[in-house]
């Protein structure tokens, strides 16, 4: 039995006489220890897939699961963080991460939960803001208060929205491998979406590319074979994986030629004509 | 330290002392003084040219209640308001010392008691001369137009005559039965009547320029008796003084309620039946005086800083009650669509209701739970507060403060029910991953997220609850500012009609710092960028 769930899932938004289908019929089973990368073009749904997965919404058909339970409701185990940060304007970075890490660790002492805290603004190197409001920060910064505060709940399952989108590569690069240590130490799972074909490779025993919405779904999963750890500097020059950029990238603008063959052509076709004499100079 | 500066003058909203800061630290002169000049040196102008018009224009309306004070009059009434404060607290205290301190108190008051009656001497003097002045002033003014009226006079009495000479001549000779002669009579009488009366008035023209000339404004004579006032209040406030340092000192009275309580007991040691029982009651009753003397004080008059204290509490009262009412509907309002609906007719029919409607049904329903405010427990324990009691709350105050309240709350209802109820689904979807608990979302997302809102809200009850607390006042006469303007309205003399105008700016300074005081809070709250409007 799979860990993590999704059954036959559709959801849509609107009232019925506009409605959009967004996701159709999705299957996905997701492994204990797992680490998927989803990727699909903008507006396909991913976002909508992932507050799915954290039960923050509830499927119209089909049924959502962990360890063959129904997720009903959302909670601290299914570590969302969210594609727009959604962090508490009137709190400081560390009043952020201190909430949500005191609601989870309810048994910490003043001591433990204040070195809990700053262990997870130091990951995210953001101890010399600490004390500042996320007004007061830039938007990778806002990122990293994210990540940390998903990171610091120390979720079983770790529900990523695009959680390095606004980095720089070398801040990326950093947080990636943190992540990669926290989900291989602490045994958790990971379903993350990420717009960077390389950074999937990098990072996910598994790539899922969902389909062009509306009525997106769930394509053909890539199997990330590639042995571990991987070592971003020699990886480039791996022939697997190479091929297996190559395949994901050209299934995903194949997909995008299709959904464009797929509308109704607009093209208006040019008449073919060339100027017959040019004036000398 | 010149951005903590710049950052203390932003968050208390005085940015416009920015420039002077910045040019004391030598940052870009030239823009600085251009910004002085438009955020500081134009207002001030501005409030100069106001003051110019000002003084231009009042004289020029009389009322009943003499001439429409200029700006110096209201400053001098000012200054005749504090003066009189500070006399009051001088006598309050006065009244309550003893021993050296009294007596060291008494010679100086003594003295100077001496000096202003020389100066009230050479003061009323002054004003003798200016009046004299004055006379002759007006008499060598009025002297060519009396001359000039009498030689009218004159004229017109001998034209007049001779007019109604021929008149009588005319009558005579009309013949028995000529009707077109008799005509002729009637309008030589009526023409004769229009120029007695054309003579009459230019007369009158005459006689209005020297009663002019009468009523002159002299400002010698005007300064020396404004002079003569002032030496004359300050000689009765000595006199007053002297009183309360000698025979009407509390030490003096409970010295002389002793001397006389010794006497009774000398009495009592030597008397027996029905001596003995008059003596015994008489002991009693001086024990008891002697008591409610010694911790007694002077029962100091409601000046007009003390009002404004006492107005000051009760906005602050009824802005608490305003806000512990308001605060937690608008947050049920702004969590429940049911409870929103529920409410919305009655914030709808109540929030126009004006406070002179509030006020006595506040007063009907407060004199109802306290019948006898003298002997009330809630007026009792609040009056025997520390501070606060000194203030003599009673059922008019708390009539007052409720009036405050009923008008003020509406800003703060409708603005946290709006703050709670359009939070961002963002930060509701943290509380639901962090599964907090109803009160721990409440506390630490609703409320945070609502606060600059709610902030917006009190801000603008504060503003609307000072307003109305000054039309309550009047209304109930509640001892506060409201009062003060009601009592010199009343009074009707020149002197209130400019002290009227000493309340029109106290009261706009001090709705303009609680203002700022709220800006600063709503500030301090506010965890965006968003700046608070002036
Ligand atoms: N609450 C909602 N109400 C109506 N439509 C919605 C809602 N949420 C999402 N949608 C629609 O669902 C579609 C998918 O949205 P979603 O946010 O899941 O896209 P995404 O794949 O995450 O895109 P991106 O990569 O830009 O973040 C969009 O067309 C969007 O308009
Ligand atoms: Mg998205």
């Amino acid at each position: 039995m799979a860990y993590l769930e999704l059954e036959n899932v559709s959801i849509g938004f609107g009232p019925p006489t506009s409605r959009t289908e967004v996701l159709q019929n999705i299957n996905l089973s997701v492994a204990e220890n797992e680490f998927v990368a989803v990727i699909g073009f903008s507006g396909s749904g991913k976002s909508t897939l992932m507050s799915l997965l954290s039960g923050l919404q509830k499927p119209d058909v089909g049924e959502v699961r962990l360890q063959g339970q129904r997720i009903t409701s959302p909670g601290p185990h299914l570590g969302m963080m969210f594609q727009n940060y959604s962090l508490l304007p009137w709190l400081s970075v560390y009043g952020n991460i201190e909430l949500a890490v005191k609601q989870v660790f309810r048994k910490f002492s003043k001591k433990q939960l204040k070195e809990h805290v700053d262990r997870y603004i130091e990951m995210v190197s953001l101890t010399p803001a600490s004390w500042k409001k996320p007004h007061e920060l830039s938007g990778g910064m806002r990122q990293r208060v994210s990540l940390a505060r998903t990171l610091a709940m120390q979720p079983e399952v770790l529900v990523l929205d695009e959680p390095l989108s606004a980095l720089d590569a070398l801040t990326r690069a950093v947080l990636q491998d943190e992540i990669i240590r926290i989900w291989e130490e602490d045994k958790r799972t990971v379903v993350m979406i990420t717009n960077d074909v390389d950074e999937a490779l990098l990072m996910a025993d598994r790539i899922v590319p969902l389909t062009m919405g509306p009525k997106a779904t769930l394509a053909d999963d890539f199997p990330v074979t590639l042995e571990r750890p991987r070592d971003r500097a020699t990886l480039n020059i791996n022939p697997e994986f190479k091929k297996l950029k190559m395949d994901v990238t050209n299934f995903m603008i194949g997909m995008n030629k299709e959904a464009k063959e797929l509308r109704v052509d607009t093209n208006v076709k040019m008449p073919d004509i060339k100027p017959t004499h040019f004036h000398a100079a | 330290m010149k951005y903590k500066i710049l950052k203390a003058l932003d968050v208390a909203g005085l940015q416009f002392l920015d420039p002077i800061v910045r040019l004391i630290y030598g940052e870009e002169p030239k823009v600085q003084l251009s910004k002085i000049g438009r955020f500081i040196v134009i207002p001030i102008l501005a409030f100069i040219a106001f003051l110019g018009i000002w003084g231009y224009v009042a004289p020029k309306h009389a009322t009943k209640s003499g001439e429409v004070p200029t700006p110096g009059v209201v400053a001098n009434a000012a200054d005749g308001i504090w003066t009189f404060h500070k006399r009051e607290n001088i006598k309050s205290r006065d009244y309550l010392l003893a021993g050296d301190r009294k007596e060291t108190s008494l010679t100086e008051a003594q003295d100077r008691l001496a000096s202003i009656t020389k100066a009230e001497k050479a003061a009323s003097s002054k004003v003798a001369e200016a009046q004299s002045a004055l006379s002759a002033e007006i008499a060598s003014l009025q002297a060519p137009h009396k001359k000039e009226l009498a030689e009218l006079k004159a004229f017109n009495k001998t034209a007049s005559n001779s007019r109604k000479d021929s008149l009588s001549e005319l009558a005579e000779s009309v013949s028995e039965n000529s009707s077109s002669e008799r005509e002729a009579y009637l309008d030589a009488l009526r023409d004769h009547n229009s120029l007695s009366a054309l003579e009459k008035e230019n007369e009158k023209k005459i006689s209005a320029k020297i009663d002019e000339i009468a009523g002159m404004k002299y400002q010698p004579l005007i300064d020396a008796r404004f002079a003569l006032k002032l030496v004359a209040e300050e000689k009765q406030f000595l006199q007053k003084r002297v009183e309360y340092l000698s025979k009407n000192n509390r030490s003096e009275k409970v010295a002389e309620y002793e001397a006389k309580l010794g006497e009774y007991e000398a009495t009592l040691a030597s008397s027996s039946g029905k001596e003995l029982e008059k003596t015994g009651a008489r002991i009693l009753r001086q024990e008891e005086r002697i008591e409610r003397v010694s911790d007694s004080s002077y029962a100091q008059p409601w000046t007009f800083p003390r009002q404004i204290k006492r107005s000051l509490m009760c906005v602050f009262f009824g802005f608490i009650l305003a806000s512990m009412i308001a605060i937690p509907i608008g947050i049920l309002c702004g969590l429940s669509s049911v409870f929103m609906a529920a409410m919305t007719p009655f914030i709808a029919l109540f929030k126009p209701v004006s406070p002179i409607v509030w006020l006595p049904i506040a007063l009907i329903v407060v004199g109802g739970f306290i019948p006898d405010p003298d002997k009330h427990w809630f007026i009792d324990s609040i009056n025997s507060l520390p501070i606060i009691g000194s203030y003599d709350l009673n059922p008019a105050f708390i009539a007052s403060a409720i009036t405050v309240a009923l008008c003020s709350l509406w800003p703060t209802l409708v603005n946290t029910a709006l703050g709670v109820a359009s939070i961002d689904k963002d930060h509701i979807n943290v509380a639901r991953v962090l599964r907090l608990g109803f009160w721990s979302r409440l506390f630490k997302i609703v409320i945070p997220s609502a606060l600059p809102l709610i902030f917006a809200g009190l801000r603008i009850s504060l503003g609307v609850g000072w307003m109305v607390l000054i039309a309550a006042e009047l209304l109930s006469s509640s001892e506060g500012i409201g009062k003060f303007v009601w009592d010199m309205f009343n009074n009707g003399s020149s002197d209130s009609f400019a002290q009227m105008f000493v309340v029109v700016f106290v009261v706009g300074l001090i709705g303009m710092i609680l203002d700022r005081t709220m800006i600063v809070f709503q500030r301090l709250v506010s965890f965006d960028e968003a700046p608070t409007s002036i």
